[in-house]
Formats: structure tokens, C-alpha cells, sequence
């Protein structure tokens, strides 16, 4: 009952990240292509396990314009293409989006983009609801995994009929939450390629034909306009003898709403609209509530979007509902909505306790709360990493640089781990492969401390390379140091450059970083193991030492791809007899795999340990070892 | 007809907590409820907290289990039942491995780590119901560490047997496991399926709860 392949009318228990990648066998796409982003990775992920079965070429690419990019070629040629990645790889997406809006797409081009209210994947909330307004293209915002599906298979159709692209979007609770899906039937294409040379579509350059374009994509807009009211992703409830308060809801507040009204029995007092396409709105819908009903709750997570347009709409009705959301204050613009929080409001907006508290038991759940310490963030038992900042360190102290007389910036992935205890090195965090243009700013501005970059390999090639180019062009003076695990290990160890393989397990080039940035015109280039802490130290101490750009590429791959591998060296074990119980291994380096043992010493659990040998270099007397194999 | 049957497994990154929720949601797909999990992990598979949120029943169709609403608790780490206290109430039962997972501030004696009893007796406070088993132990008998979700889901096929629940049979979760587990692991794991089950039934026969 798991897995996307199937017959129509089976059903599945699919994520709603699976759920989009059926909709894209569904649709029969030809070409499946994004770069890693929580949490829209496991759309290609999904793909690429049942690829040779479909077909489909199923890839991952070095940034999400370049998906974008490859996506449209793809498109432009008559065949179906989705390009997938997250919130804010639409920003690295957006310069080929707002071009490719304009152009007629003739093969199916889906965008999808999952967005993360509450952050969970540590980035900006940023709501690309709004993207729709910059580019005019249509977007549709998915609710559950079943609409996910359909909502892909819907895209492609649309995206044929009016030759536009299309954005599908969701968020993490869409994304992430697994529920009943049944499958529609697999559609027929059988094309062949084919382009022809029209550059009255393809190009810009001409600012008649451009303008042009622009009036087609608002026509088709128009066009599209029509018909939404009727596509089963919007939906207007009204009870029977009417009602004088209604509910807009989208996305995963529409499942919230849905379950309080079932539970509370309160289909018969309240209307309720949902609303799936962001882009063009179901003007229709919208009108008849507007005129149904004198007081409207608006359930949207971060921007108030819908509540502004329902705003817009009824000042053109010239009726003035009570319009609540986030613009009175009702709801909170950060953060997630939760069941509590949409109970809460419509509990407000219909005049009913429904939230039964009682207040003992909210202090009993205090209190246990209040008991549970956090839980750092740690680097995994073996991580390359744990090495590179430890060396990183013992260089910048034999330097004679104490803390606050050096800068490191960090970057987007496991790098930044490096922000917490023990390391505390990360002072920045931006955006893909910001670390290396910010340490070439703060060295303008006249900051003469050392300056290290810190970037993973895959953010290095993603967006890190044209900041490398520039420190080389104007011989800037900063440490780049290339945290090199040979995968994009925060997402979930997707191939990146440097791994050799591709999203199908295909054979591809080995790209090194060092022959790139030596290339690029960066002199001085030190590659070390970051598991061997005397020799990356050294690196780092040369590498300081330097006048212009420098880089250090610390190699090893990330423990965890390592342990699939069956690539895991023999456990390390402390000798009790000798181990003084001084706890320099468990504060240097913060392993997981490491504990005390009631008497205070060092214990390492075999099970957990990766051997990378890192403690049994830093144990000032010599307690930590391993048999000869 | 279950209406609403919700189900939480609170666990460490690592802990196969994700996985006993597929576990989970299978046998109950297979028995014929409707089902939705959700889960709150953020950047936490690297050893930080996951919940995973296993729902059932007809009247249910958002991810996440509403503030109380917790009708059983499966924590695979002491203390990461604390941290779910906003979804458990009186009318909670929890089930518990004992072998707890101090992260390093508290093994290096920087913040207070609290006992199983601290725990418990925390738990009691806001009125549930509590079982524990030490999981790690049964695991490790079982083959390897990495049984100890499917040592917890044997503790609650015994809880449901007791309680005379029919949310999974034994059937519907053997096969679930079967479906999830790759098979040179399922011979252990079916050995703590059945540790789990034995190790419950044993603690609720004894106790007088």
C-alpha cells in the first residue's frame, strides 16, 4: 500500500511531497528537476527510486534557476517538465520565472514551491503567494496530499491550455503530512520534441514584442479568470437558511476549519469558502459571500493575501463586511496556525466557548513542560564537521586570535551547525553562498580580523562559486573554507557535484572544488581530512597566513551516507583505567556518541560510534584507542 | 466508526520514531480507518526532538492532534513525554520507554536532567495514566538498539489488548512491519514486536494501575 505506482482507483498512504510526485507520473511528465529544500525534497527523492519504471528523468541540478532553466528547455520543446524546490529557491528561481512568464510554454511547466510557516526548516517565512503578483502566473495552494495530486495533474493540463507556467504551493504541514490518496489514471502523451525558432516568443530583447508578451500573459490571466470559481480546489459551503458569519480558509487551516466544524456540529451555522487558486482568485465565490454574509473570519497562514483581496472585492461591491484576520488582529502574521489557534477564532467570530480549559491541568502540563531541558542541536556521531571547526579553532588560538578577533560567516545547511556549542563559530547566516560576498564586505569596510567563510560543497556550487570568482577578481583577503561531505547533507544527502552519482544512482563526473576555485584564480588552495585534526589545523594556519584569497577544502563524506555505505570504521573504546574523567573529548567536541558512565568517565556507545578517531586525538592521556584490526 | 483515535510518538531523532508512525499508519490503513499523520521535526532528524502524530477516524482531517487530545502516548524517551504535555489530559494513558537520551549540556552537568520518577510523578500530576518498560533492554535482546520502536508498538498492541481496543490487530501490525522494515531486519524486529507485547502484558498484569 506504499509507493506512487499504481492503478487508478487504488489507494495509497502518500506524504504530501509523495502525493505531488504521483501527480507528476499522473501527468505523465517527462522531466522531473530541482535542487534540495526542506521540505520539498522528497518530490524528486520519490521520483528518482521509481524513475527507470515510469520513464522519467528525474535530477537534481545545482540551483533552482538552473532547474528552472532546464525545465523550460524541456518545455519549450513540447514535453512536460516540474521543477520543485523550496521557499526560498523561488528567489534563485524568480529571474528565469518572471521571463518565462511571458513566453508561451507549449509542453506543461509546473513550479512547485513548498513554504515553511513556523520555520521549522530555519529560514524566512517568506509567504510566495506573493510571487503571483510579481510574475501574474497562476498558482495553486494545495490543502491535503489527495488535493496535492490533483492539483499537479491539474497544473499540467492548464499549463498546456493557456501555455503558461503554472506555481503549485504548499507548506510544511501540506508537505509533510501523510494521509489516504487514491490515484487517478496515468495519461497518454506520446509526443515528440520539437522547437522552432520564434523570437517574437522567446526573446525579450524587442521592447514591442516584450510588451506584447506582457498583454498575453494578463489576457490568458483573464481567460483563466473565468473559469476558477468551478475547479474543485475552491469550494463554497452555505447552509441552507443561509448564514450571517462566514469562514475563508486555505491551505492547512482549511483541514483545521473542517475538523472543528464536524466536531462542533456547526456545518448548518456558519458558510465557509475555500479558496485553492491564489492566482486568479474564484472572483465569483468570493462576490456571493461577500453579499451572503455581514462578518467574515479569514484562516490564511503569514500574509494577510486573501484578506486583503477580499478586502479589495467587497470596497468594489461597495459592502462592508466585518472583515477579521491578521489586519484587526484576530491572527498572528508569524508562526504556523494550529488547531487551537483557528478554534480560537472561529470560537470568537460565532460567540462560543468551544475550548473547554481547565486551568489545573494547563498548570500540571506547565510544569512538566518546564521540566524538559532543550535539546542543542548536535553534529552527528562521525560528522566531518566536528573535525573542520575543531581544527578551525586550534588554528585560529595557536594564531594567538582569542574569541571576538576573529569572524567566521556561515552558511545554508549542516555548516551552520557550527553557530552552536562548542564550536561557537558561525557569526552570519544569509542565504546560499552569502557567507563568502559578506566576508569580501566586512574586509571593504576595514574589519581587519581574519575572515573565514564557511560553505558546505553543495551551497559552494550552488550559488558560492560567483562570490569566489569575485575575492579571486579583486584578490580579496578571506579563508574559504569548503566543508566538503560530498553531498547535500542537510536536506537528506542528495548528490551534489562532488558525489559522483546522480538523484538515480547514475554514474556521473566528479567535480572537485579545488579545481574549480584554483581555476577561478584562487592561488592558494590547502585540501585536508577534516577527521585528521593536525593536518587541517596546519591548512588553516597557512590559509590565514595568506595576503590575498585563500581556500581550504576540508574532504571527508558525511558520516551518515557513510554508515549506508558500510563505509563506518571499527568503534573507538576509552580505556577506564586510564581515562582521568577530565571531559576535554565530551567538551571539544559535543559527540553523541559519547557519554559519562556513573563514575565520570568517558564511554563511547559502539553502536553509535563511526570510528572517525576524532576523541582519541584530542584525549590528552592517550585513554582512547581501538583494537589493530 | 472511530470518529477521532489520536495517537503520539514522542522521540529522539534517530529513535525510528518517524518510522513506527508509518508503522502505525499502515496496520490502521490496512484494518480500514481513515488515516493522517503529521510531524513536527524541523531540522531535528540530527538528534532533536521529533513528534510524530498518528490520527484516526472519520472526523479527523487535519495533521496535527489538537492541544489534549492525546488518547495515547507512545514515548520513546522519558523526558520527550514532558515535551508533549501539551497534547496529553487526564484521559491520556502514556507509555514509556525508561532508557533515557540526556543530551550533552545535561551529561556535562550544565542543566538538570530529570529521572524516570520525576517523570512519572510529573505525568500522574496532570492525570494520566503511565506503563514503562525499559525498550533499550528488550531491544538489544531482540538484535540490535534499533528495535526499540517496534519494542514500544508491542507494548501497545498489549495496552490495547487490555483495554480491549480494535484500532490494529496483531495481523494488521505484523503485516505493516512487514511492509516497512527491510526484511534482513525483520526477523528482530518481529522478536521485539513480540518482547514489547509480553514485557506490557507482564507490568499490567503486576501493577495495580
Amino acid at each position: 500500500m506504499s509507493g506512487i505506482l499504481g492503478g487508478e482507483g487504488e489507494h495509497r498512504l502518500l506524504m504530501g511531497n509523495e502525493a505531488i510526485a504521483r501527480g507528476a507520473v499522473e501527468a505523465s511528465v517527462g522531466l522531473a528537476v530541482g535542487y534540495p529544500g526542506t521540505p520539498s525534497s522528497e518530490v524528486i527523492q520519490t521520483l528518482s527510486r521509481v524513475a527507470d519504471r515510469i520513464p522519467m528523468r528525474v535530477e537534481w541540478a545545482v540551483n533552482e534557476k538552473v532547474a528552472v532553466d532546464i525545465a523550460t528547455g524541456y518545455a519549450y520543446a513540447g514535453l512536460r517538465a516540474l521543477a520543485t524546490m523550496k521557499n526560498a529557491g523561488l528567489n534563485v528561481a524568480s529571474d528565469t520565472l518572471m521571463s518565462v512568464a511571458y513566453s508561451d510554454v507549449r509542453g506543461g511547466l509546473v513550479i512547485y514551491v513548498a513554504d515553511d510557516p513556523g520555520a521549522h526548516a530555519g529560514m524566512e517565512e517568506q509567504d510566495n503567494r506573493w510571487f503571483t503578483r510579481l510574475s501574474l502566473l497562476p498558482m495553486i495552494d494545495v490543502s491535503d496530499p489527495q488535493e496535492a495530486k490533483d492539483a499537479v495533474v491539474m497544473a499540467f493540463e492548464l499549463s498546456e491550455e493557456y501555455e503558461v507556467p503554472m506555481l503549485v504551493r504548499s507548506t510544511t504541514r501540506v508537505a509533510h503530512m501523510t494521509s489516504i490518496v487514491e490515484l487517478g489514471p496515468v495519461r497518454e502523451l506520446g509526443r515528440t520534441p520539437g522547437f522552432e525558432r520564434d523570437i517574437r516568443r522567446y526573446t525579450r530583447a524587442s521592447p514591442k514584442w516584450c510588451m506584447e508578451q506582457h498583454e498575453r500573459l494578463n489576457e490568458k490571466l483573464k481567460l483563466l479568470s473565468g473559469r476558477v470559481d468551478g475547479f474543485p480546489v475552491n469550494r463554497l459551503h452555505i447552509p441552507e437558511d443561509g448564514a450571517e458569519r462566514g469562514v475563508v480558509a486555505s491551505g492547512i487551516s482549511w483541514s483545521y476549519l473542517r475538523e472543528l466544524l464536524d466536531r462542533y456540529g456547526l456545518w448548518g451555522r456558519v458558510a465557509a469558502l475555500k479558496i485553492g487558486t491564489v492566482n486568479p482568485l474564484p472572483r465569483g465565490l468570493i462576490e456571493r459571500l461577500i453579499e451572503g454574509v455581514g462578518e467574515i473570519l479569514v484562516l490564511e497562514e503569514l500574509e494577510p493575501y486573501l484578506e486583503l483581496h477580499l478586502r479589495a472585492v467587497a470596497s468594489e461591491l461597495d459592502l462592508r463586511p466585518n472583515i477579521h484576520g491578521k489586519m484587526d488582529g484576530w491572527l498572528p502574521r508569524v508562526g504556523e496556525y494550529t488547531p487551537e489557534l483557528v478554534e480560537r477564532a472561529l470560537g470568537r467570530l460565532l460567540g462560543l466557548e468551544l475550548e473547554r480549559s481547565n486551568r489545573e491541568v494547563e498548570e500540571a502540563r506547565a510544569e512538566a513542560l518546564k521540566q524538559a531541558p532543550r535539546r542543542p542541536l548536535p553534529l552527528c556521531p562521525g560528522c566531518p564537521h566536528r573535525g573542520t571547526y575543531t581544527a578551525m579553532r586550534m588554528a585560529l588560538r595557536e594564531l594567538g586570535y582569542k574569541d571576538g578577533e576573529f569572524i567566521v560567516t556561515g552558511d545554508i545547511g549542516c555548516t551552520i551547525l557550527g553557530m552552536h556549542p562548542p564550536f561557537n563559530l558561525c557569526w552570519t547566516e544569509v542565504s546560499m553562498g552569502a557567507s563568502i560576498g559578506l566576508g569580501i564586505g566586512l574586509r571593504y569596510a576595514g574589519i581587519d580580523k581574519p575572515i573565514i567563510t564557511a560553505i558546505g560543497d553543495s551551497t559552494l556550487f550552488h550559488a558560492g562559486l560567483p562570490p569566489a570568482l569575485n575575492s579571486a577578481w579583486h584578490r580579496s583577503r578571506i579563508v574559504i573554507a569548503v566543508l566538503d561531505n560530498r553531498v547535500t547533507a542537510m536536506t537528506g544527502h542528495q548528490p551534489s557535484p562532488t558525489s559522483g552519482y546522480t538523484a538515480t544512482g547514475g554514474e556521473a563526473k566528479v567535480i572537485e572544488a579545488d579545481e574549480v576555485l584554483r581555476a577561478m584564480g584562487i592561488e592558494h588552495i590547502w585540501v585536508a581530512d577534516p577527521y585528521n585534526l593536525e593536518e587541517a589545523k596546519e591548512a588553516f594556519k597557512e590559509a590565514l597566513r595568506c595576503d590575498g584569497p585563500s581556500a581550504v577544502i576540508l574532504k571527508r563524506v558525511c558520516a551518515l551516507v557513510a554508515r549506508r555505505m558500510g563505509l563506518v570504521e571499527q568503534p573507538y573504546r576509552v580505556d577506564p583505567e586510564r581515562c582521568t574523567g577530565c571531559q576535554l573529548c565530551l567538551r571539544t567536541l559535543a559527540c553523541p556518541a559519547m557519554t559519562l558512565s556513573p563514575e565520570g568517565k568517558a564511554e563511547i556507545d559502539g553502536e553509535a560510534c563511526t570510528g572517525c578517531g576524532l576523541c582519541a586525538q584530542i584525549c590528552p592521556v592517550g585513554a582512547i584507542g581501538r583494537p589493530e584490526p | 466508526m472511530i470518529r477521532e483515535y489520536n495517537i503520539l510518538i514522542a522521540s529522539v531523532g534517530g529513535q525510528g520514531g518517524i518510522t513506527l508512525s508509518r508503522i502505525i499508519a499502515r496496520a490502521a490503513m490496512r484494518m480500514g480507518h481513515k488515516v493522517i499523520v503529521g510531524e513536527t521535526l524541523g531540522m531535528a532528524q540530527r538528534g532533536g526532538p521529533v513528534q510524530s502524530h498518528v490520527r484516526i477516524g472519520s472526523q479527523v482531517y487535519g495533521p496535527l492532534i489538537p492541544e489534549g487530545r492525546c488518547h495515547i502516548l507512545i514515548a520513546l524517551e522519558p523526558v520527550e513525554a514532558l515535551r508533549a504535555a501539551r497534547y496529553i489530559s487526564p484521559e491520556s494513558t502514556i507509555l514509556l520507554n525508561e532508557a533515557s537520551l540526556p543530551p550533552i549540556t545535561a551529561i556535562l552537568g550544565e542543566v538538570s536532567y530529570p529521572t524516570l520518577r520525576e517523570v512519572v510523578e510529573a505525568l500522574n500530576r496532570i492525570g494520566c495514566g503511565v506503563y514503562h518498560l525499559n525498550a533499550e533492554k528488550l531491544a538489544l535482546e531482540a538484535g540490535s538498539k534499533r528495535c526499540l520502536n517496534v519494542v514500544m508498538l508491542g507494548a501497545y498492541m498489549a495496552y490495547m489488548e487490555a483495554e480491549r481496543l480494535k484500532i490494529i490487530t496483531m495481523e494488521a501490525a505484523e503485516e505493516a512491519l512487514r511492509e516497512t522494515v527491510p526484511s534482513r531486519y525483520l526477523e528482530a524486529n518481529l522478536r521485539a514486536l513480540r518482547l514489547g507485547y509480553e514485557a506490557l502484558m507482564k507490568s499490567m498484569s503486576s501493577s495495580a494501575y
